[in-house]
């Protein structure tokens, strides 16, 4: 029987080594580039609220739990040159249908900050005006104070009442995933729809597949900061 | 006699044998145990490989992990131990959060019970771990009674209150919603959500409903690492 000889002729087995260590850092190196897996960065704890919606009816964010909420900011009297949150919010329900959402709700949220004279009834009205379907879109306002810690403190973004009743604001959409936590804010009253669908489709396919072994591999993507240009 | 002559050709050693063997004229049976050979060593490689890999993977948390950029909010509040004490006062120690009330029937001792437990599992690292229960209460829950009831669970737990309003901004920074209005029973529903603040003040992690001591107990010996 012929000696066993190492087979790798002129490499020597620490020579071996460092090519398993290099190829190792490279396929690390090249998931970190490539990222074959995107997501959306866990940014922040979205805000816990309760408010009353355009029926009078009660809205929370426990409501919207396994949801992906779309929230944005206006107050009814938002007229003119304001920016019109609610036609683009309306421009994204319309095309909800064409997003494949892996079977996740997607919910629509307008939250006014304006309660002294946005009354439920006023919401409705305005809900009517821009045409919203109610099933996943929720016209709400709250207690100065609260919406102060949600819209200001939490999502934060800046809104204030001048003397004449008239707010200026920063239009702004932020999206909420499922359990609550904020995946993306988009500082802008026109907001791109692709962006919507690449975003929420990110999102939904992330609550799909996490589990098992590729819950390591999402995990992987968010240490690696894979996220979307 | 010429001297240059009389010394022996050096000798053919075993290994340049070998050599002379491998090069050409080895037998056919020797070439396939090379190639067994070479092949058992690319499995061997790649079992090497993979196992690295596998040695130096990230932990998995349980918990929802959070990557925020930004600290947690600062807040101050009424502790149970009467004096008012500040989030960033735990700077260094792992924040562990949650909401409830005293009288609360359900989901509020189950939970505390459970923090007690996975503190228990912690062992040692404990010490650096503050549990704090923040009222959603605020008007029935005096600083006594918090006191009396989050010893009860455990002596290092602290419970925290304030005004409605300070509980309600502190609340909605944590994603925590609670019934302003209680039923008749007096009871008040609310978010269970628990949360995880390192000790640099970012908030790291959430653990819903379900989870177990075990795996809590694992993933605060994580960050407390």
């Amino acid at each position: 029987m012929p000696k066993w000889r190492w087979p790798l002729g002129q490499l020597r087995p620490m020579e071996v080594g460092y090519g398993v260590l290099a190829l190792l850092v490279i396929v690390v190196l090249a998931f970190a580039i490539f990222q074959p897996i995107q997501v959306l960065p866990r940014i922040a704890l979205g805000p816990g609220f309760s408010f009353v919606d355009q029926a009078g009816a009660r809205l929370t964010n426990e409501d919207l739990r396994g949801h992906l909420v779309l929230y944005t900011f206006t107050y009814t009297g938002c007229q003119g040159d304001c920016p019109q949150t609610s036609r683009t919010l309306q421009l994204v329900q319309a095309q909800l249908e064409q997003i494949n959402t892996r079977g996740l709700p997607v919910d629509l949220v307008t939250i006014s900050f304006d309660p002294a004279r946005d009354t439920p009834q006023q919401l409705a009205a305005f809900a009517h005006q821009v045409g919203a379907d109610l099933t996943n879109w929720h016209f709400v306002t709250g207690e100065p104070a609260a919406l102060k810690n949600v819209i200001g403190s939490s999502f934060g973004f800046y809104y204030n009442q001048a003397a004449n009743g008239v707010f200026s604001f920063d239009p702004a959409f932020v999206l909420v995933d499922g359990v609550g936590i904020v995946r993306a804010k988009y500082r802008t009253a026109e907001l791109d729809l692709a962006l919507v669908q690449r975003d929420l489709e990110l999102i939904a396919t992330e609550a799909r597949n996490s589990q098992g072994a590729g819950r390591l591999a999402y995990e992987a993507a968010h240490l690696f900061l894979c996220y979307p240009k | 006699m010429n001297k240059g002559f009389a010394e022996q050709p050096p000798s053919i050693t075993e290994k340049t044998r070998e050599k002379i063997a491998i090069l050409d004229v080895s037998p056919p049976s020797y070439k396939l145990r090379r190639i067994w050979q070479r092949m058992l060593l690319g499995l061997a490689v790649l079992g090497i490989l993979m196992a690295t890999f596998w040695w130096l993977r990230p932990y998995q948390f349980h918990g929802i992990v959070l990557q925020s950029p930004t600290r947690a909010t600062d807040f101050t509040l009424l502790a149970s131990t009467g004096s008012p004490v500040r989030l960033s006062d735990f700077r260094g120690k792992l924040v562990v959060l949650f909401f409830g009330y005293t009288a609360c029937p359900d989901i509020c001792p189950l939970r505390l019970a459970e923090l007690k437990q996975t503190l228990k599992l912690l062992g040692e690292p404990a010490n650096r771990v503050q549990v704090i229960l923040v009222t959603v209460d605020p008007l029935h829950d005096t600083v006594e009674h918090l006191q009396r009831y989050v010893s009860a669970f455990d002596p290092s737990f602290l419970g925290m209150t304030g005004s409605p309003a300070q509980i309600n901004a502190v609340a909605t920074q944590f994603g925590i919603f609670y019934d302003p209005a209680p039923t008749s029973a007096g009871a008040i529903s609310h978010t269970g959500t628990i949360t995880v603040i390192d000790a640099d003040g970012y908030v790291r992690l959430l653990f819903p409903d379900g989870l177990s001591t075990a795996d809590m107990a694992q993933d605060l010996a994580q960050l407390i690492r």
